[in-house]
């Protein structure tokens, strides 16, 4: 085994000298506010998107209070339905789509060996246009009655259907807030996926070609592809919508010819894809994390490739089956749920490549596998009821239940955000210079875990049993009571794991072990510089001769460069 | 040596990599067509469907010389980025101030023709379905056209200080390639508002 | 056996002509304020919507000068700053506990399985089955109905919107809609069963004909069984299990069949894009395999495990 030699930049005397000290907090604040660099703007991503996903997690908890039994009076009707607008704007918009772009940010040009992102101005504008959106969007809570009547916070769920938002029927500005933050939300998504399609396509360093990436430049590609034609028709339609409440259009006006169902259409289109948006990139670090820690390389890379850019493309046709109730021709129903159902075919091959990856594999199980191992089971599971929902006779059985709730919630806290947490784990040591504490991630794992499945597993009973979502409280006859205590406390579990995430990090930063440039014994380009990167990431430009660069140093008596 | 040997080529070849404008300019496009696509769709979708008049019928008219004004502006653009290419930079300035030239006439056109659907035929954003779903399409397109014509501006501003050198060119192109979109995006609304609408 | 290495080492340092040395410098972007504040300006014209007017009209001011600024900041020359790159080149040891290598034989290396069938294969397997499983359907329909539509009808009967319990002799004459719904139908399923049957090649690679005329046809029924009632109850009330038995099998015995015939690839992660996707590109396969052949370090025993099937799929 040999012990490869490459170049690393170390700070000498002379570098920390010119440093000098860090200077005052405003030269610190300034110098953040002013970067460009796709590392310190990916962390800022990545901080601002875990402190949304504390402020979504809690309203959730709020929520779960107010439905922990029946007939309680802990939130008021209309605070209820703030609540849950919030909580998802808040998790799609600012927490999903933040630190997925947040993680792209800082790893895309340092798994393709480049020095920066394409635009690297227009990543930062990016970023603060993300951000400012969502403190805007926040900002609604002290706006108008002020905190106590909670403002003029949005409350008409995510999907906001017409006509409720017209003027005529929400008067008031909550709906402008809504509209307008995630208009300017947009904005900066749309800019960074094309600063993400620049950098994957033309910011490659020497050897890397297409079919050399590292998988989650692949899918974060694919992701960006899928960005720009999701998120632009909910930019779309937002305008839409504001032409309608600022210049008295009638897009939505059912009075005067509008329609309601061209909105569901419309919010759908762009409603669906966003899920795959949010679990491709998901799916990119399940295939660098699971290669890792099973020593293997990944089974079936083409197939991989194919089967992401196939997801997406099925993704943007079978918007509707969210809206078989609504009403639709046969042809129709038959339609959208067959193509839901093909969705199931290139996931599928997903998932059996990445059990072929860890079949025969020496397995190390450190957190960041535990959690990408949770993510398989869990998003298997998710898929599964997922097949069943797009059946429109069961979905017209389930929809708008608490079935469907926890079927979501089983993709996107099962699936996406268990794998974000792997992710945090297994990349945390790169941009910090730290490991985490294991003890404390294993704790949080495990809690994690049983407080999801309590939560989530048990959540699937009061749908089939008829339990609706969006309500705020229900009667004590209906026999959803200790149902929903359980599904309460699930959620406090998750809170406290969340919150010893959030210790662990906290502290690792200060008192972490010192993790190296390469602490898994990983085989992709970010593992070949300092811990955390300098400036410009990479001393040397790198050259690269196969899916695995790091594994040709290492191995130079066995490289994969020569099986290529 | 062919691509099937164990070799890696790659390493002695020229490393090319596509421009980053180009591939950014067509990202954008495709974010753009989307949006365009949703109003295109809610224009066709809401034909017909008014409660109350004036109908397309009764007010529109085929604006056939601002279409061709607009059509044509690609052709000069494109001598234009040929000029610059070979470094003609008189002919660069002289195509590039035809092309706005162009488009100017067809932002005047429209702005003729709202205006007489405004004061002559009352039909205004919220009159009715067909006013609200018309001036925000086509008014979507002359948004674009537009910010074309600004960023046009600054190059030519820039040009006639003589500041705008051939090796620009490839910057010159991704902006083409953006007027180029605006016109092809004309071709749709033109066929959905004035042939299929009408 | 040395020459592999020797002829890719890119990765020293000491061949890197461009490599850096300590007191180097790195141009890298200039750190700006223009975009934070061009963000700050459309967010605040954007709140003015909500707020008020003036909020927009300072926006507007900030997001004019964040934009003059940036085109400055960007043309005629990017600014940018010079960072200095102390480095110093260390050696690299895994800070882990090292866990042992796999123990193959060196050509097998974590590619396995050694060979296998291109994934076309399997596609034009699902293609050709699905063809050839028309023919005893529409014998079952040619001998029960007298007509060679019924089948065609009752597979696309999704497809006419005005049926609701059609007669056999609706049923027996061609109807447009129907046999484009069919069509389609049989042709995205067949194809799809194929694509997940390629995919599956790699992992099962031995037995095609076991894999094809059992395995396929038990999936492609399952599948049709569990869903049929549900997409297209019409089918599922008309259905003749026997028939369609008999459809599968044929469907399983012949994309079997096509993809034993179309041999396997070797060593897929090494051979060629277009091998690998089964292109028929005779000049380029033989000259892998000819080349194959004479730099890998294990001539012999490659040659050995598949002297039968050579590396191109004809």
């Amino acid at each position: 085994m040999g012990e490869g030699t490459f170049p690393i930049p170390h700070e000498t005397g002379a570098g920390i000298a010119a440093a000098g000290g860090k200077g005052t907090y405003l030269e610190v604040i300034h110098s953040w506010i002013v970067t460009v660099d796709h590392k310190k703007l990916g962390i800022m991503y990545i901080v601002y998107a875990l402190l949304f996903l504390v402020v979504a997690g809690v309203e959730a908890l709020l929520m779960r209070i107010q439905l922990a039994a029946p007939n309680l009076t802990f939130l008021s009707p209309q605070t209820f339905n703030r609540m849950f607008t919030m909580h998802g704007t808040t998790m799609v918009f600012l927490v999903g789509m933040m630190i997925l772009f947040g993680l792209g940010n800082y790893l895309i040009p340092l798994m393709i060996g480049a020095r920066d992102m394409a635009f690297p101005r227009l990543n930062a504008f990016s970023f603060w246009m993300s951000a400012l959106a969502g403190v805007f969007l926040y900002f609604s809570f002290i706006g108008g009655n002020g905190l106590a009547g909670t403002g003029t916070a949005p409350d008409v769920g995510w999907f906001a259907y017409a006509p409720l938002t017209e003027r005529a029927f929400s008067p008031g500005h909550t709906i402008d807030y809504w509209t307008v933050s995630l208009l300017a939300n947009g904005i900066g998504s749309i800019g960074t996926s094309i600063n993400i399609l620049a950098t994957v396509f033309c910011m490659r360093c020497k050897g890397m070609t297409l079919l050399r990436m590292p998988l989650l430049a692949w899918l974060y590609a694919t992701m960006s592809f899928l960005t720009l034609v999701t998120i632009s028709p909910l930019t779309a339609a937002q305008a839409m919508l504001m032409i309608d409440r600022y210049l008295g259009g009638h897009f939505f006006d059912t009075q005067a010819g509008g329609s309601a169902i061209l909105w569901a259409h419309f919010f759908w289109i762009f409603g669906h894809p966003e899920v795959y948006v949010l679990v491709l990139p998901v799916f990119g670090m399940v295939s660098e994390i699971i290669p890792v820690f099973s020593r293997k390389a990944i089974f079936g890379y083409p197939a991989m490739v194919a089967a992401s850019v196939c997801i997406a493309f099925i993704s943007l046709g079978v918007w509707a089956h969210h809206m078989f109730t609504i009403g639709m021709t046969s042809v129709g129903n038959a339609f959208f749920t067959l193509s839901t159902m093909l969705v199931s075919v290139p996931t599928g091959i997903k998932i059996f490549n990445w059990l072929a990856t860890l079949w025969g594999g020496k397995i190390r199980f450190q957190s960041p596998m535990l959690f990408a191992i949770g993510f398989l089971f869990q998003f298997l599971i998710a898929g599964l009821t997922g097949i069943m929902l797009s059946v429109s006779a069961w979905d017209w059985q389930l929809h708008n239940s608490y079935f469907v709730v926890a079927h979501f919630h089983y993709v996107l806290v099962g699936g996406i955000v268990f794998m974000l947490f792997s992710a945090l784990y297994y990349w945390y040591p790169k941009m910090t210079g730290r490991m985490m504490s294991e003890g404390l991630a294993k704790w949080h794992f495990w809690l994690m875990l049983s407080g999801f499945h309590m939560t989530f597993d048990l959540m699937h009973i009061p749908g089939l049993l008829g339990m609706p979502r969006w309500i705020y409280t229900y009667e004590a006859n209906r026999g959803w009571g200790t149902l929903n205590m359980l599904v309460s406390i699930g959620g406090f579990i998750q809170g406290v794991a969340v919150l010893i995430f959030v210790y662990n990090m906290v502290r690792s930063y200060f008192k972490g072990a010192i993790a190296g440039p390469d602490p898994w014994d990983a085989w992709t380009l970010e593992w070949s510089t300092a811990s955390p990167p300098p400036a410009y990431n990479f001393a040397v430009d790198p050259e690269v001769g196969s899916r695995r660069p790091l594994w040709d140093i290492k191995h130079p008596e066995d490289m994969d460069s020569a099986f290529e | 040596m062919s691509t099937a040997t164990l070799q890696p080529v790659e390493t002695e070849q020229e490393w090319r990599l596509p421009s980053r404008g180009v591939i950014a300019m067509t990202s954008l496009i495709i974010a753009e067509s989307a949006i365009f696509t949703i109003f295109v769709v809610a224009y066709l979708y809401y034909i017909g469907r008014d409660v109350s008049g004036p109908t397309p019928k009764q007010v529109l008219e085929l604006p056939i010389f601002n279409t061709v004004c607009l059509l044509s502006s690609s052709l000069f653009i494109v001598l234009a980025e040929r000029a610059i290419e070979h470094g003609k930079m008189v002919a660069f300035r002289i195509w590039w101030l035809v092309t706005m030239a162009l488009g100017i006439i067809f932002l005047y056109g429209t702005g003729a023709e709202w205006y007489k659907l405004i004061v002559k035929d009352h039909l205004t954003i919220s009159t009715n379905l067909f006013g609200t779903t018309f001036y925000s399409l086509v008014g979507l397109h002359a948004s674009h056209v537009i910010v074309g014509l600004l960023m046009m501006l600054v190059v030519a501003v820039f040009s006639l200080l003589g500041k705008v050198k051939p090796q620009h060119a490839e910057r010159v192109k991704v902006l083409a390639l953006y007027w180029h979109f605006v016109d092809a995006v004309w071709v749709v609304v033109f066929t959905v508002v004035y042939v299929v609408g009408r | 056996m040395s020459e592999i290495p020797d002829s890719i080492s890119p990765q020293t340092p000491e061949s890197h002509p461009a490599a850096l040395h300590a007191g180097d410098t790195v141009h890298l972007p200039a750190p700006t304020a223009f975009p934070f504040l061009l963000a700050l300006g459309l967010t605040l014209v954007f709140a003015s919507l909500v707020t008020s007017a003036w909020l927009g009209a300072l926006g507007g001011a900030i997001a004019i000068v964040a934009v003059v600024g940036w085109f400055r900041n960007v043309l005629p020359h990017e600014a940018h700053e010079d960072v200095p790159v102390p480095m110093e080149f260390i050696s690299y040891i895994p800070t882990l506990k090292k866990v042992s290598h796999i123990q193959v034989d060196e050509t097998h290396r974590s590619q396995f399985p050694l060979e296998t069938f291109p994934i076309s294969s399997g596609i034009i397997g699902g293609i050709a089955g699905g063809i050839a499983m028309v023919i005893p359907a529409e014998i079952y329909g040619v001998l029960r109905f007298h007509s060679i539509w019924y089948v065609v009808n009752l597979l696309g009967g999704a497809g006419v919107g005005g049926w609701i319990n059609p007669t056999i002799d609706e049923m027996s004459h061609f109807r447009l809609g129907a046999f484009v719904t069919a069509n389609i139908i049989q042709g995205a399923t067949t194809l799809l069963v194929g694509i997940l049957y390629g995919a599956m090649l790699p992992v099962w690679p031995k037995r095609p004909i076991l894999l094809g005329g059992i395995i396929a046809p038990v999936l492609w029924t399952g599948l049709l069984h569990s869903i049929i009632g549900l997409v297209n109850p019409f089918l599922q009330q008309r259905i003749d299990w026997w028939s369609f038995a008999a459809s599968q099998v044929v469907f399983g015995v012949v994309a079997g069949y096509v993809v034993t015939r179309r041999g396997k690839l070797r060593r897929l992660a090494q051979a060629p894009l277009a091998a690998r996707l089964g292109v028929e590109t005779p000049g380029l396969m033989h000259e892998h395999g000819h080349d194959a052949g004479e730099s890998s370090k294990s001539n012999g025993e490659r040659s050995g495990s598949s002297q039968d099937k050579g590396d191109s799929p004809e």
